[in-house]
């Protein structure tokens, strides 16, 4: 073995550790299945296929390392159009989060440009809203606990609780599908996000949706108990690609397989 | 054999590596040059010199500055995604660098707000003054490409009289469309195998490519769109 | 001692008003002195310089057929305040472009001694920041929500004419501001609330406040303003029950208010929190309701209204004794105070007053006038039902209180947060009691003589004639439902306050008590 195979190993250690194969020892698989979305098509079941989801959000810690092999993703180095001011301001700089965050609590600040891009590098992508809305909708021992006044309450008491961006990932319940916070740390962008026309956006003269305010929120939303997904889909509503916010991170997940071509945003 | 398998990631690391990098493709285009005056109008000349009127040197246009590849942080030329356009050719949105762009999402099977959209344009192409029309380019950009083939993009410009060359259809992978309504705060959802919902907003780009105007609603007066895209060409 | 509530207190508020209909001496006297010398000096001019003086004066008064029409030049930064106070009036300004900068905070508050509950707020303070503008201004309004926020929010102002009355182009993420301008075309009194969904919730956590538009030449002036709004709350656990309280969207649902209160808090606008005027003075109340359920019939007890803006409008009635302000309303309201003496603002559902925490002061300092009021009974006996709470008597089922007291020094805390809200109503603040209706507790022979006495009265009530210090007491003091822990914190204060006998009482001690 010459030591330039043996340099090639070490490399190609170094990079397998963020690679995907690293990461997808911690995804886990949804099964597929339908669900009834909050807001949707005459609130008619939508289907969800089988994919794999991460197990945590992703970190401050493993969000540096990308920014490291992609430079342009730095703080001080991103273009305008893919963030904007808020990008990881509480980072300390390029290339440290500082003391005040934790290592292992999920990245936020980051635009919905920077995530969609950091799940590309690992092979992966953003969920699509009905996909995080379909695996959030577990609790510990059902995958769909939905009209569980006790699971309703839970994340209900999030929006109560300050700070919570900062604390450790998997410091939340691990659910029916062994995922940690979805609930109870931070929002998670999605890929279509911006599906949502129900929002404040004055940029709404669609034919068909209401939007979000007053009378009209209840309007084709299909579970009106359900205030928790309400503040999720106004939270969406109310977000531009480039906006990167305190409370916001992200997880990124991967098509099973067999059904690839199936995907709509 | 674990050779091979680490081989094998080594491989695949590397196309992961390739895909995600964005390159920067410089295309070089003729500078223009035009009277600091205006002497005779919003004419240009295509090399440097003095003007015929009064004789003052003539000055590079800042547009065409930004046309020599130096975009700013904020411009959509920074998106590195590829598109088709209704004669089926490969195209980067780069490639419309230097023009004021009016650009507009919708899909052509639309029965509703499509066609309003597509009078909207119209309209506001017509208005445009003849001496500019060769500087702005009218921009369709299909929300779904699955339906919207390069073939159904060039029938749709022909049936709307629009198979020149300052109307162009795109239309692009599912992920860089999505990508590119967030750029234009378009937000869109499929809402049966056959229809979307969407949001209706005309968004005008100037020549570097930074969003200058965004017009929302549907049949809306457009004086507001017109007169910022004549600005622009100015 | 202790609790006493004689029977006629309960119904304070009858017979003891005074009409006042020989008391309507011109209430704006500023006014009057002001008008007086423009007139006399609009006179001078005119004698020195003749028609053309006249020409001019008339010029000036355009009258402009809509109040869209109405220029507006010169910016302006919006002078914001926090309930219950009231930016300076518009007097005869002129239209202006009106900056208005509101920053929007989620973040935690006191509802009620040792209760805390999160707080969506426009400005910091529940109700949000007073705005106010005349007619024909062009607000420009910049709404911020600050980045440690969890939630988008936006703002419908009632008084906008515009689709969602501002909330489309006003919806703002976490970290971000966001900016739209309207003019104000109607004059009056109107609510601004938070409109993202879920509407309910943003409203039921203290988003909304009051924007008022004053209209040409502004309001009469008069001599003291305030803000009040009400607003209802739901909380998971029970009124009163300690710690930070979640939202209970269930009760908010079923509408069953835990807490229906002025101001966003019990006791905003009691004890040192009263609102105050002095005899003679003119009061105007801008009084709005955020619900985001309940209707207000808001009543001043003790007062006649000289004047109710209804609906916050142009219609004057008056002579009113209570106003109805529904959710997401307002009301103006005005009256002239002519005794001294501590007035109780209240939602007149009454049960809402005393026992979840609608209810407010205004205190009135000055001379006694006996023609209007005889004065036979003193001022403060309205507080006994006050800023307590009264519990229905109950046999059984008493909670224990989730946190024990670890310390002396936790006890007496513990202690006195029951007394503010249990016995502070009559016994007062520093154990005083009110002369011949509530006896002492400070310094009282009564107390110190007997600590099992002293815990079986709190316990069971005490009926009928005693000495307290010398003086006679005739009163009844309700049972309280306490725990055997609150009674000992709350006696353990009392008893290690005022120069009482620094006893220690156990809940061990309380027990046996009541088992007896």
């Amino acid at each position: 073995m010459g030591p330039f195979f043996k340099l090639a190993l070490t490399l190609l250690g170094i990079i397998s550790s963020i690679s995907n194969f690293a990461q997808s020892e911690q995804m886990v698989s949804v099964k597929g299945g339908t669900y009834i979305p909050l807001y949707g098509v005459d609130s008619t079941a939508v289907t969800v296929d089988e994919f794999t989801m991460d197990v945590y959000p992703v970190t401050n810690k493993e969000y540096l390392k990308f920014v490291q092999e992609y430079p342009e993703w730095k703080k001080s180095k991103v273009k305008k159009l893919f963030a904007d001011g808020n990008y990881l301001v509480n980072w300390e700089d390029d290339d440290s989060y500082g003391s005040q965050l934790a290592a292992d609590a999920a990245v936020t600040n980051v635009s919905w440009f920077a995530a969609k891009k950091y799940c590309e590098c690992q092979g992966k992508r953003l969920p699509t809203v009905d996909e995080w809305e379909y695996a959030a909708m577990a609790d510990q021992n059902n995958p769909d606990a939905r009209t569980k006044e006790t699971y309703n309450q839970l994340i209900l008491d999030w929006y109560e609780a300050p700070k919570t961006f900062n604390n450790s990932i998997g410091s939340t319940f691990k659910n029916y599908w062994g995922i940690y916070d979805l609930h109870g740390l931070v929002w998670e962008w999605t890929m279509d996000f911006n599906s949502v026309l129900i929002s404040g956006e004055s940029r709404k003269d669609v034919d068909k949706d209401s939007n979000l305010f007053c009378g009209s929120a209840a309007v084709g939303a299909s579970d009106l108990m359900n205030y928790a997904a309400f503040m999720r889909y106004a939270f969406r509503g109310s977000l531009k690609a480039n906006y990167a916010i305190r409370n916001l991170g992200f997880r990124c997940v991967q098509t099973t397989e067999s059904n690839n071509k199936n995907l709509t945003y | 054999m674990k050779k091979i398998l680490n081989t094998g990631l080594l491989c695949l690391m590397l196309i992961n590596l390739i895909a995600c990098n964005t390159k920067n493709s410089d295309k070089t285009t003729a500078e223009k040059y035009q009277c600091p005056m205006h002497c005779e109008g919003g004419k240009t000349y295509d090399q440097p010199g003095t003007c015929s009127v009064c004789k003052m040197e003539l000055q590079p246009l800042a547009l065409n500055n930004k046309k020599k590849g130096e975009i700013s942080e904020l411009s959509i030329y920074n998106l590195p995604s590829k598109w088709t356009n209704q004669n089926n050719e490969e195209i980067q949105l780069k490639a419309l660098q230097g023009d004021v762009l009016v650009m507009v999402m919708i899909y052509t099977s639309c029965q509703t707000a499509c066609p309003r959209l597509v009078a909207d344009m119209r309209g506001i192409e017509e208005q445009i003054p003849a001496d500019k029309k060769d500087n702005v380019t009218l921009v369709f950009v299909s929300i779904d490409p699955q339906t919207d083939t390069p073939q159904r993009l060039k029938e749709f410009a022909k049936e709307n009289q629009m198979d020149t060359e300052k109307w162009v259809f795109l239309r692009g992978s599912e992920e860089d469309t999505r990508e590119f309504s967030a750029v234009l705060a378009v937000s869109y959802k499929k809402i049966s195998p056959m229809d979307f919902s969407h949001s209706n907003i005309i968004s005008v780009f100037d020549q570097g490519g930074e969003l200058a105007y965004q017009q929302e609603g549907l049949g809306i007066n457009n004086e507001e769109t017109v007169s910022k895209i004549i600005e622009l060409v100015n | 001692m202790f609790l006493f509530i004689n029977g006629n207190y309960f119904c304070p508020y009858k017979g003891q008003k005074s009409p006042l209909f020989f008391n309507m001496q011109p209430k704006q006297n500023i006014m009057n002195a002001k008008s007086t010398k423009k007139i006399f000096l609009l006179l001078v001019l005119m004698a020195g310089m003749g028609s053309l003086i006249l020409s001019c004066a008339k010029k000036e008064k355009i009258v402009y057929e809509s109040t869209a029409d109405i220029p507006a030049n010169r910016e302006m930064i919006a002078e914001l305040t926090a309930p219950p106070h009231v930016p300076t009036p518009v007097g005869d300004r002129k239209a202006k472009l009106l900056k208005v900068d509101m920053e929007i905070l989620e973040q935690e508050g006191e509802m009620t001694n040792g209760v805390r509950y999160v707080y969506w707020t426009f400005g910091g303070s529940v109700p949000g920041s007073f705005i106010r503008t005349r007619v024909g201004d062009e607000v420009e309004f910049h709404l911020k929500n600050h980045p440690e926020n969890k939630l988008p929010h936006n703002i419908d102002l009632h008084a906008v004419t515009g689709p969602g009355g501002g909330a489309e182009s006003s919806f703002v993420a976490p970290g971000h501001e966001k900016v739209f301008s309207f003019k104000t075309l109607n004059p009056g009194l109107y609510v601004y609330h938070c409109a993202t969904a879920p509407v309910g919730m943003h409203i039921a956590n203290g988003m909304y406040g009051l924007i008022l538009v004053e209209p040409e030449g502004g309001l009469p002036l008069v001599d003291k303003e305030y803000y009040i709004m009400q607003g209802d709350f739901y909380t998971k656990g029970a009124n009163g029950e300690r710690g930070l309280q979640p939202f209970d969207m269930q009760k908010a649902v079923d509408e069953k208010a835990d807490y229906v209160v002025f101001n966003g808090k019990m006791g905003a606008l009691t004890g040192d929190n009263a609102i105050t005027a002095k005899v003679g003075e003119t009061v105007r109340l801008f009084v709005g309701n955020g619900g985001p359920n309940l209707v207000s019939s808001f009543h001043v007890i003790g007062e006649i209204f000289d004047k109710v803006h209804v609906e916050g409008g142009d219609m004057i009635n008056e002579n009113v004794q209570t106003t109805l302000i529904p959710a997401g309303g307002a009301a103006i309201v005005e009256f002239k105070v002519d005794v001294p003496g501590t007035f109780i603002l209240v939602d007149h559902s009454i049960f809402r007053a005393f026992n979840k925490g609608a209810l407010g002061m205004l205190k009135v300092e000055g001379e006694k006038n006996k023609t209007i009021y005889s004065g036979e009974l003193e001022d403060g006996i309205y507080l006994p039902e006050g800023s307590g709470i009264q519990k229905m008597p109950s046999t059984n089922g008493v909670v224990e209180s989730e946190i024990p007291a670890k310390s002396m020094e936790e006890k007496m805390t513990f202690g006195k947060a029951t007394y503010m809200q249990t016995c502070f109503a009559c016994h007062q603040g520093e154990g005083q009691g009110i002369a011949n209706a509530f006896p002492p507790l400070a310094n009282s022979d009564y107390l110190n003589a007997d600590v099992n006495r002293a815990i079986d009265i709190v316990l069971h009530g005490k009926t009928g004639e005693i000495t307290v210090n010398g003086q006679k007491y005739n009163s009844v003091m309700t049972a309280q439902t306490l725990s055997d822990e609150e009674v000992a914190n709350v006696l353990t204060y009392v008893y290690n306050s005022w120069g009482n006998s620094k006893k220690d009482v156990t809940p061990a001690m309380v027990k046996s008590v009541r088992n007896k």
